[in-house]
């Protein structure tokens, strides 16, 4: 196991290399200036242009900004963001908290409803073929997985927030001071709630239906079979036999959604005013804030490295055939 | 005597809200508590400060400022942020008379190129270090007159020199005259920085700019980015009992579809007009827990600039035509919600002191698609065979109705137009860097004045630099007269040469002014003093809570 991790981590290094090139090149050649958006709405003098642009190096080719800023990622600096005047690494520091809470907390619920509902559509549908609680299920879960999650997000503040006055529409905090002790953690709460539902909704549904779908492959096996001749209930069938051998790809999905997850917050933390990263990286690609956006691009590639690498070893926890193999 | 400053005679209309000055109905036995409560802060400020204010406003912005250095951004929120921390030597009441903030008084003199300022003795910055016109001459050389967006191409213009012959005394020389002088004086374009903090550092990246030292009302507190920025109010503050509250919170609230309901529902206390969506406007107007103020305070236009070098609007008869073709009133109507005035001339109508009614576009342009249709033509364009390519900036909603509108009043008379919504960085560079365009929509702001804000749309201009004139127009005899409306020290003599550019501007048409932008800037009424100065931003050391 240690090799396979190392190898795998190995592996890694050539991709997140390409990831930062590919990167830094796409956003050189859009079109744009960041200086210029940067000194507001009036026409400034061309010699102050000059000076910014000298400082923040980009009066250089871009081969040589590229250079130089490998060679600094390398050593752990990922620079000064125009925008924010702020090095980007305690500017994402800053917000780093605020985004795995949200992200992690989508995940977590979308996982455990996922699971819960893709069991309870494939114990459905297994017993009579066409079930109502099964097609509701599927309906749902098709329906939502389409909602663009940025619209259902308004939607949500208009109806929970707004007609409703029931949570808060925006930010993490009140902004006016916040409740001491287990109090203010309930108001805290309730800022969560919205933001994380919006963002796990798509997930949520995509692992009710393929949790389902594994499950259904999983409950034709034999071993199904010789569980029910021995007169387990149908739920300890479902439950203890099938969910465990069903899980694999489960799994997979869960691992392989990370990154989307947190990529997919950007959107959601605009909507929300959630201090994140991920609204970070919306604001720093209007105001072409290179040093931000490639910060936070390498990071979310990270991430999707790890997420993968930490899916594969509890593959082969769950299934020790996967190592065998 | 410089006359600097813009009409009294500005049109402000306010909404009855604004002027009720006691919105709640009051028992006589909170009257009397309130007596007692006045009598005790006039104890109190008799011997010494009160101790507190009292009360939190949460204001909105809309996302995190770059810097809280004033001197070396025009950005909007930070000037929202600053301008409570920061103070200039001058601020200005909506009538745009310039009063007293760190300079007590000043003069002018005859030949308008000298202005001599005397400065509030006592005044201390936040870190306890006095202020002396040491830091005026500092902050207005090597910074604003350097690094400031808008007051440095001035200055430079100016040759401004300053003198201190003592430590309470400033002395500002000009090579020539120049009109606007003290309402650049203000916060805004000129905020005075500690020189003990700048001198000697890169100004640009200088920690002070993320936590800004000031000698105004409220003191710098915490930044929590993406969220919000506190500020608390400052004990030693110069202003007698003021400020009135505890604590300033700017909530980030970066979607627009979210600002008003945080209003309404009292999350926030104040949104002004610059982050409010338009459409949202009559709903806050009808809101009876706010007050509003409607009007044009400052004036600002939008635009439709022409590209005078392509093929079809290098003949102003296309120019002409557009005008005769375009239904201002409908774009009022319709993009705006009404709370805009058509376009009347080359710098709008909203400096009633310099309007030419003579040459107006109503007088000039109605509305005649006939006519347009004819001029098109003679111009060259043929009809359903001329495509038109019109950029604008897509994070500006009101641009895209414009745009839908223009589009439909061109389509009447077979010009197509084909409308290319741009992000902001993109729609600069294809328009202001490249000119690759045909017409495109844009809006400047005064500032104030003609001279400072409007200039730039029709002085003869060959760089790349965004928001400016990019519609290729040079003309000699306009350059001059907008050189020479800018250092005429008399009113009457400036607005004569403003009337005469209208006369050139409103036939040339190298820009068709759209409309004149009203503003609606609104408050939870349970802040009372609001919007004292002509900028919304400013003064906020009046500003009480009553819950």
């Amino acid at each position: 196991m240690p090799s396979f991790i190392l190898r795998r981590l190995l592996h890694a290094i050539p991709l997140l290399l390409a990831v930062v090139v590919l990167n830094f090149l796409l956003i050189a050649f859009t079109p744009g200036d960041p200086i210029t958006l940067l000194v507001g709405d009036f026409p400034a003098p061309p010699e102050y242009l000059d000076q910014m642009r000298r400082e923040f190096g980009l009066d250089q080719p871009v081969w040589i900004q590229l250079l130089r800023y490998l060679a600094k990622v390398a050593q752990g600096d990922f620079g000064f963001s125009f925008a924010n005047q702020q090095p980007v690494a305690t500017l994402i520091l800053e917000r780093l908290g605020a985004t795995l809470e949200l992200t992690l907390t989508a995940l977590a619920f979308a996982s455990v409803m996922g699971i819960v509902f893709g069991v309870i559509a494939a114990r459905f549908a297994t017993r009579s073929g066409r079930s109502l609680v099964d097609s509701a299920i599927q309906g749902a879960s098709s329906a939502g997985y389409a909602i663009p999650d940025f619209w259902l997000g308004q939607l949500l503040i208009l109806v929970f927030a707004i007609w409703l006055g029931w949570l808060p529409s925006q930010g993490n905090n009140p902004v006016r001071g916040t409740l001491p002790g287990f109090d203010g953690f309930v108001q805290h709460l309730s800022y969560l709630v919205l933001p994380a539902f919006a963002l796990s909704l798509r997930y949520l549904t995509l692992i009710t239906r393929i949790t389902r779908a594994a499950m259904l492959e999983v409950m034709h096996a034999d071993f199904i079979l010789a569980s029910r001749s021995r007169g387990a209930s149908e739920w300890t069938v479902v439950v203890v036999h099938a969910l465990r051998n069903a899980a694999a790809p489960v799994l997979t999905v869960i691992g392989y959604n990370v990154g989307f997850v947190l990529a997919g917050s950007a959107l959601i933390e605009a909507v929300f005013a959630w201090p994140g990263i991920g609204r970070l990286l919306y604001e720093s690609i209007s105001k072409r804030d290179y040093p931000v956006m490639l910060a936070i691009l390498l990071m979310v590639s990270v991430t999707v490295v790890i997420a993968n690498l930490v899916t594969d070893i509890i593959h082969r926890l769950i299934d020790p055939r996967i190592e065998r193999a | 005597m410089a006359d600097p400053l813009a009409s009294k005679l500005l049109s402000q209309t306010m909404t009855d809200s604004t002027q009720d000055s006691s919105p709640l109905p009051l028992t006589r036995r909170q009257l009397s508590l309130g007596a007692l409560a006045i009598a005790g802060s006039l104890a109190t400020s008799r011997y010494g400060r009160a101790a507190t204010g009292k009360g939190t406003a949460v204001l909105a912005i809309d996302a995190d400022p770059p810097t809280l250095n004033l001197g070396t951004t025009t950005d909007f929120a930070a000037g929202d942020v600053s301008a409570k921390i920061l103070e200039g030597l001058v601020w200005l009441d909506p009538q745009y008379n310039p009063k007293p903030a760190l300079a007590t008084a000043w003069t002018v003199s005859p030949d308008g190129k000298t202005y001599r300022f005397s400065l509030r003795p006592g005044v201390k910055w936040h870190d306890g270090k006095d202020f002396t016109s040491a830091d005026v001459k500092f902050t207005l050389l090597e910074v604003v007159g350097k690094l400031h967006p808008r007051a440095a191409p001035v200055f430079k213009g100016l040759g401004l020199e300053v003198d201190t012959p003592d430590a309470q005394t400033v002395v500002v020389r000009l090579q020539k005259p120049y009109a606007p002088l003290l309402s650049q004086m203000t916060v805004f374009d000129a905020p005075m920085l500690p020189r003990h903090l700048y001198e000697g550092s890169n100004i640009g990246t200088n920690p002070a700019n993320q936590k800004p030292v000031g000698t105004g009302p409220f003191r710098f507190g915490e930044w929590k980015r993406g969220a919000s920025i506190k500020l608390v109010r400052n004990d030693q503050y110069w202003d007698g009992d003021k400020p009135f509250l505890e604590s300033i919170i700017f909530q980030v609230i970066p979607q627009a579809a979210n600002r008003v309901p945080a209003l309404q529902t009292g999350e926030i206390d104040e949104l002004l007009d610059f982050y409010t969506p338009k459409p949202e406007v009559p709903r806050i107007l009808a809101d009876k827990n706010l007050a509003a103020r409607r009007g044009v305070n400052i004036p600002a236009i939008y635009f439709l600039m022409f590209n005078t070098q392509s093929p079809l609007f290098s003949k102003i008869e296309a120019r002409h035509a557009a005008a005769l073709a375009i239904d201002r009133q409908r774009l009022v109507k319709q993009a705006m919600n009404g709370i805009a005035r058509p376009g009347a001339g080359a710098f709008g109508d909203g400096f009633k002191w310099l309007f030419n009614d003579d040459v107006s576009y109503a007088k000039k342009y109605p509305l005649d698609p006939a006519r347009a249709k004819a001029l098109f033509e003679k111009a060259g364009a043929k009809p359903g065979g001329t495509t038109l390519r019109m950029p604008f900036d897509v994070s500006r909603a009101q641009m895209r109705a414009q745009s839908q509108i223009i589009q439909d009043n061109l389509r009447q008379i077979g010009i197509e137009v084909k409308l290319e919504p741009l992000e902001r960085s993109v729609y600069y560079d294809r328009v202001f860097a490249k000119r690759d365009y045909d017409m495109m929509l844009g809006s400047y702001f005064s500032a104030g004045d003609p001279a400072i804000g409007y200039t730039r749309l029709y002085n003869s201009y060959t760089g790349t630099a965004p928001n400016t004139n990019a519609s290729g127009y040079s003309n000699p005899k306009v350059d001059d007269l907008l050189a020479r409306a800018a250092t005429a020290t008399d009113r009457e003599a400036r607005a004569k040469l403003y009337k005469e550019l209208q006369v050139i501007l409103n036939e040339d048409l190298p820009t068709l002014v759209l409309f004149d932008e009203e503003t609606v800037d609104t408050a939870s009424k349970k802040l009372s003093g609001v919007f004292p100065a002509l900028d919304a931003r400013d003064q906020w050391a009046g500003v009480k809570r009553t819950d």
